[in-house]
């Protein structure tokens, strides 16, 4: 697989966009053109050698001799239009194919270097309509619309230059129509288009009417409005068949309309053709070619409008797809600065600020400095920037003002590959893709990984126990078909999956935050054993989460308010002595609480 | 990476005789339209191939003999005819289309209707996407089949058979020849266009596992990048591109090598016409306006013949299709009422599960004798796991599903006696996620009771403590909520619902409280609205927050399924079992929320 470098496609010209597109199969694409043209020269052959048969052979019983030859030639004819068809269809087949893999492949590599400011801003759903069905739709401009306007062209160029050679002023009167039926039917596919979009539209009516009818089902029941839910039903169903109904009435009007215009156009022709004969202008055999090439002109042309009309949705949807193409990528192989090994883990920011593009500001004025080794804990409330902030070191975002040194290197200096392939960073919703789990582990590996390297890091994300539970141990589908994992086995098994690339800067994003307490301590004991040398953020908001860290920075609004190790903050006011206070005094509310219920029994006792 | 999930339907490749004459019948019910694009096909059919008879005539009538008369009065009537033509044209196109749309209505109608006479189980079987396919791609799939299948076989049949006695009567020895091409002109069609079909649907095969692959990668991109995958996904991705480009390449080139075949077919055909026209002439056996009109129908009749192959694939879809629609439509619904069930007038009183058996899956029994006896007014609450059956006693209470053995009584009666509107429509329900219909919010409020007026509603959303948020929606009570009321709080949803069972004023009340935290002036409106509808109700509620299990009358605690302990709070929490670390975890958990976020 070659993957070839779209960039250049997303010219503010899109004619000239698509020119780029197809740059190595301008070549085949030109052949099967002319071959096109080359079969209709053919076509147009076997009418003469018909017109030759009439006027030359069947007159004169002696020219019977030339029979069989001239059978001979017809098929021959016959078999090189047929051959030309096939070269045409396949060549451009295989354009519209390769060009449609370069595209998806360039936009699926696109999309996965886009930053995640892009990712923030732009919806899965929308994406992926570009992704697939644009895609398809310029992949049939290739398929279809271009090569098709080109036959519907050539076919008309041929056999008008043919009819053009048998005479002039009858082959002038035969496309007196043309034009017409040209402006006919492109205004009738662009409009057929409107009526069959809001055709479609009422077909996503009825099926949201009836997805909100099954996932409300409890509810429908619960309340008994069946009798109400079929009436609601019936009307949106009845809408349909009435758009539906237009849009048939719009087709039956055109069809039998154009078949007037090109079947009157044929009388004509015929009529004025078969004059020519009588008054000896030409001869019958001329006059039967001159019909048969008339129908390769005429009819043809009723589908050109579908095609232009066709064409233009082709060119927007390209549009869409030059829009994409041309965000720019996160240079990944971006940085000179690529030391053999890993890095040590020495960080420290200075001044650092942060906003997003909206230019709200996120964090402000963070400085900190954490030895290799360390364990970092951050702390703070619901939008106090902690997930932002741990997003600066990979740089899925890129600071603003200040700086980070990483092994007393500028982050900006560190090849960004090199930096993503150290850190490991696990988040609090965790996505699992629709694999096996084993799969699932090892998606952040690039070498091959043994069984028992994945049970290494299984175990130490306290899930290898879960996993052998299941029937099919590590080999179970994850997702839609197959288990359901609960939000904290999620969140155990993406641990695992970062784990097991064992990175020298460990990022624990509330990464265990569904995972009940004791669970919690066994991973963090088994994280402590596994690599001593490894600098660890974590970001939690319970106290026995971050106790044991050796630095703690509290983060309020952007600000860190606190910073030190569980002893020197305890004693300190703030939000980390509070927070632990609060969480002193729950556990005494509940003790108070349950108390109360034996002091109850006692009165109850009493009485 | 996702090669392997997302299989196509397959399709049977047997014709099911029966499921065909279903469909029919499905058309027949309205055979005045059939009648009608039965009449316009068979004329039209009869036209065309008249019009290449003129043809004929123009070269044999007007043009030989130089005939200026003949020659003008034959324009005029082909001329004529044309239009006559177009009228039948039109006819059958819009009877033909219309039949189609009006099919696929009736069958949507009727699973619709199917649909809500289903019971609940039906549901948790059934994915809802396997029931959305039926209502849409295959209800238009079968709709296609009636309107343009069935149109693309009359018009065959008609356009061959009349082709063939204008050609008998122009000469019958050639027709002879004429004769030999067709049965090898449809066994190529055949051949070739399943062949294509089968590329086809491994084209449309990959393209889901394409569209697959790409979903994936969009919205994990953030595990993506982080775990720097890019080069393997890509690598990943170019192998199932790479099967697209052979899967869509070989099926476009098979495409285009079926064209040329059909055209050499037809050729070696006009080339034996001419070969014995040219012995014939002499005999005067046909004309030259006679060879003309063979080539004429010739290249005519190739159409509907390639039509039949294509016709013959979408048939194949259209009965598979057709099956499951069927299929779907012969379920019989298994909770139904009786045949003499009535409506008690109301439920309130005392209710009793009496001795049930129950099981979801067979030989998994969830409850096994298992009795409780509710006084009027009491508040249940039903504590447990996620997933560990809360629902099910609420699921049995509604008769969603029906005990194996037992019963439950309202008021001293079997309620499968009682007719299920009778039940359902004295029953409230909020659940954890509030479902609301896209509309408006006094749409959504009204749902509960349909006739309910305008004050009427105001008055249930005031008590539900909703009233005030609605009037600061931009658009107040006629504000759209959105589908599934995305455009509102978790928190605001609990309140409409809520709002809605006030409005319906139910004899038992039925709450799943939300999990998910909500903030806390909501919370508070939500407790009011809980209250009111509580007070004098037998009321169950799938509870999350502390007072309200601790309020409770009795406690039901649910693992794995069944029922573990029962009590009231006190008596639970001294028994030191399941439900004092629900409790505490619970107490530990809650009161974090409620506190952290103060902080």
């Amino acid at each position: 697989m070659k993957n070839v470098d779209l960039k250049e496609i997303t010219s503010e010209n899109k004619v000239r966009g698509l020119w780029r597109m197809m740059r190595q199969y301008r070549g085949i694409y030109a052949v099967a053109i002319i071959s096109i043209g080359l079969a209709a020269v053919s076509r147009a052959g076997i009418y003469y050698g018909l017109a030759y048969f009439v006027d030359d052979v069947l007159p004169d019983a002696s020219q019977l001799r030339l029979l069989p030859w001239l059978v001979a030639g017809l098929i021959l004819l016959a078999s090189l239009q047929g051959a030309f068809t096939f070269i045409s269809g396949r060549l451009a087949a295989r354009t519209a194919e390769s060009v449609t893999r370069n595209l998806r492949n360039y936009l699926y590599d696109h999309l996965q270097r886009l930053n995640f400011t892009y990712h923030d801003v732009n919806q899965t759903g929308e994406l992926l309509q570009r992704a697939t069905s644009d895609v398809d739709t310029v992949r049939r401009l290739f398929a279809e619309q271009l090569i098709g306007s080109g036959r519907i062209l050539l076919l008309f160029l041929v056999n008008f230059i043919a009819l053009l050679t048998i005479n002039v002023r009858l082959a002038w009167i035969t496309i007196i129509v043309i034009p017409v039926v040209i402006v006919i039917s492109y205004y009738f596919f662009i409009k057929v288009g409107e009526v069959f979009e809001s055709f479609q539209d009422q077909e996503a009516v009825i099926s949201n009417r009836l997805q909100e009818n099954l996932t409300g089902v409890r509810v429908v029941k619960a309340f008994a409005r069946q009798q109400y839910e079929i009436d609601q039903f019936d009307t949106e169903n009845w809408e349909k068949y009435v758009r539906g109904r237009r849009l048939t009435m719009m087709h039956s009007t055109y069809w039998p309309f154009t078949d007037v215009i090109c079947g009157l156009q044929t009388v004509v022709s015929l009529y004025i053709g078969a004059q020519m004969v009588i008054n000896g202008v030409i001869t019958t055999g001329t006059f039967i070619a001159f019909s048969g090439l008339m129908v390769q002109i005429i009819w043809p042309i009723r589908n050109l409008g579908r095609l232009i009309a066709d064409s233009s949705t082709g060119f927007v949807a390209f549009g869409r797809l030059q829009i994409i193409i041309r965000q720019m990528r996160e240079p990944l192989d971006q940085g000179n600065h690529q030391p053999e090994g890993h890095i040590r883990g020495d960080i420290r920011f200075n001044n650092v600020d942060f906003a997003y593009d909206n230019g709200i500001p996120i964090l402000y004025d963070i400085s900190f400095t954490v030895k290799p080794g360390q364990t970092v804990a951050i702390l703070g409330g619901t939008g106090s920037g902690k997930t932002t902030l741990m997003n600066l070191l990979p740089r899925f975002y890129e600071v603003k003002e200040g700086d980070i040194m990483l092994d007393g290197v500028d982050l900006n200096q560190i090849h960004r590959a090199y930096l993503r392939d150290q850190i490991g960073v696990v988040m609090q919703e965790p996505f699992l893709f629709s694999a096996t789990i084993r799969e699932n582990l090892v998606y952040g590996m690039k070498d091959e990984v043994s069984d028992e390297q994945v049970f290494e890091a299984a175990r130490a994300a306290a899930v290898h126990d879960v996993i052998m539970e299941f029937p099919k141990g590590y080999e179970t589908m994850v997702g839609e078909r197959g288990v359901t994992l609960s939000g904290g086995q999620k969140q155990r098994v993406a641990l695992a999956r970062t784990l097991l690339r064992n990175p020298a800067l460990l990022i624990l994003d509330s990464a265990t935050s569904a995972v009940d307490t004791e669970t919690e301590s066994h991973i963090r004991e088994a994280l402590n054993q596994m690599n001593t040398a490894r600098t660890t953020f974590i970001i939690a908001h319970r106290i026995t989460s971050v106790m044991h860290a050796d630095l703690i920075l509290v983060l309020d609004n952007g600000r860190i308010v606190q910073r030190g190790t569980h002893h020197d903050l305890i004693s300190q006011p703030g939000i980390y002595q509070r927070t632990y206070q609060l969480q002193a005094q729950i556990e005494q509310e509940l003790e108070d609480e349950l108390a109360s219920v034996d002091k109850r029994k006692v009165l109850v006792a009493g009485d | 990476m996702s090669e392997n999930y997302y299989e196509e339907e397959e399709f049977t490749t047997e014709f099911n005789g029966s499921t065909l004459y279903r469909i029919l019948q499905q058309g027949l019910i309205h055979w005045p339209w059939m009648l009608a694009f039965l009449i316009g096909i068979g004329a039209v059919a009869l036209l065309e191939s008249y019009m290449t008879f003129l043809g004929k005539r123009i070269i044999d009538e007007g043009i030989i003999p130089r005939d200026f008369d003949a020659l003008r009065s034959i324009a005029i009537e082909y001329a004529l005819l044309l239009i006559i033509f177009a009228a039948f044209v039109w006819l059958f196109i819009f009877t033909a289309g219309t039949l189609g749309h009006r099919v696929q209505y009736d069958l949507r109608k009727q699973m619709f209707e199917r649909i809500q006479q289903l019971e609940l189980g039906y549901f948790d079987r059934t994915p809802t996407g396997w029931l959305m396919s039926r209502a849409t791609s295959d209800a238009s799939r079968v709709g296609d089949l009636v309107s343009w299948g069935f149109l693309d076989i009359a018009w065959t049949i008609m356009s061959v058979t009349t082709s063939l006695v204008f050609m008998f009567v122009i000469s019958w020895r050639m027709t002879l020849i004429v004769l030999v091409m067709i049965p090898v002109l449809a066994w190529v069609s055949i051949k070739f266009k399943s062949r294509i079909l089968r590329e086809f649907r491994l084209v449309r095969k990959i393209n889901s596992q394409i569209t697959n692959a790409y979903a994936e990668n969009i919205s994990g991109v953030r595990v993506v990048k982080s775990l720097r995958r890019e080069e393997k996904n890509l690598n990943q991705f170019g192998v199932l591109t790479d099967n697209m480009f052979t899967a869509g390449f070989r099926a476009a080139w098979l495409s285009a090598l079926y064209l040329p075949i059909v055209i050499l077919i037809s050729m070696v055909t006009v080339a034996a016409i001419v070969w014995f026209s040219g012995f014939e002439t002499q005999i005067g056996g046909i004309t030259i306006g006679g060879i003309q009109a063979f080539i004429g129908y010739i290249t005519f009749m190739l159409w509907p013949i390639q039509q039949m192959a294509i016709v013959y694939a979408q048939m194949q879809q259209a009965v598979a299709s057709a099956e499951r629609i069927f299929s779907l439509l012969d379920t019989e619904p298994q909770i139904i009422d009786a045949e003499d069930a009535y409506d008690p007038g109301t439920i309130r009183g005392d209710i009793v599960f009496d001795h049930i058996d129950f099981q979801y899956e067979e030989g998994k029994p969830v409850l096994e004798d298992f009795y409780l006896h509710v006084k009027q007014g009491e508040t249940i609450a039903i504590v447990g796991p996620t997933g560990a059956g809360k629902s099910t006693i609420v699921n049995l209470l509604c008769r969603f599903y029906e005990p194996t053995n037992g019963t439950v009584r309202f008021n001293g009666v079997d309620y499968q006696e009682m007719s299920l509107y009778a039940i359902h429509s004295r029953i409230g329900m909020v659940l954890q996620t509030p479902h609301l219909f896209s509309g408006t919010v006094r749409e959504n409020i009204r749902y509960g009771r349909l006739s309910a007026s305008d004050d009427e509603v105001y008055e249930a959303s005031r008590i539900a403590g909703a009233h005030q948020f609605i009037l600061d929606l931009d658009d107040g009570y006629d504000t759209q909520v959105g589908e599934g009321g995305v455009l509102l709080s978790v928190g605001q949803k609990q309140l409409l619902s809520l709002a809605r069972a006030i409005l319906a004023d139910p004899d038992i009340f039925i709450m799943d409280e939300a999990t998910s935290s909500v903030d806390t002036l909501t919370e508070a409106l939500v407790q009011q609205g809980m209250d009111v509808l509580m007070e004098g109700r037998t009321s169950f509620v799938i509870a999350h927050r502390l007072s309200t299990i601790k309020n409770a009358d009795r406690i039901l605690v649910i693992e794995n399924g069944g029922v573990s302990e029962m009590g009231t709070h006190a008596e639970l929490i001294r028994a030191q079992g399941h439900y004092y670390n629900l409790y505490t975890n619970q107490f530990r958990s809650q009161k974090e929320q409620e506190y952290l976020n103060e902080v």
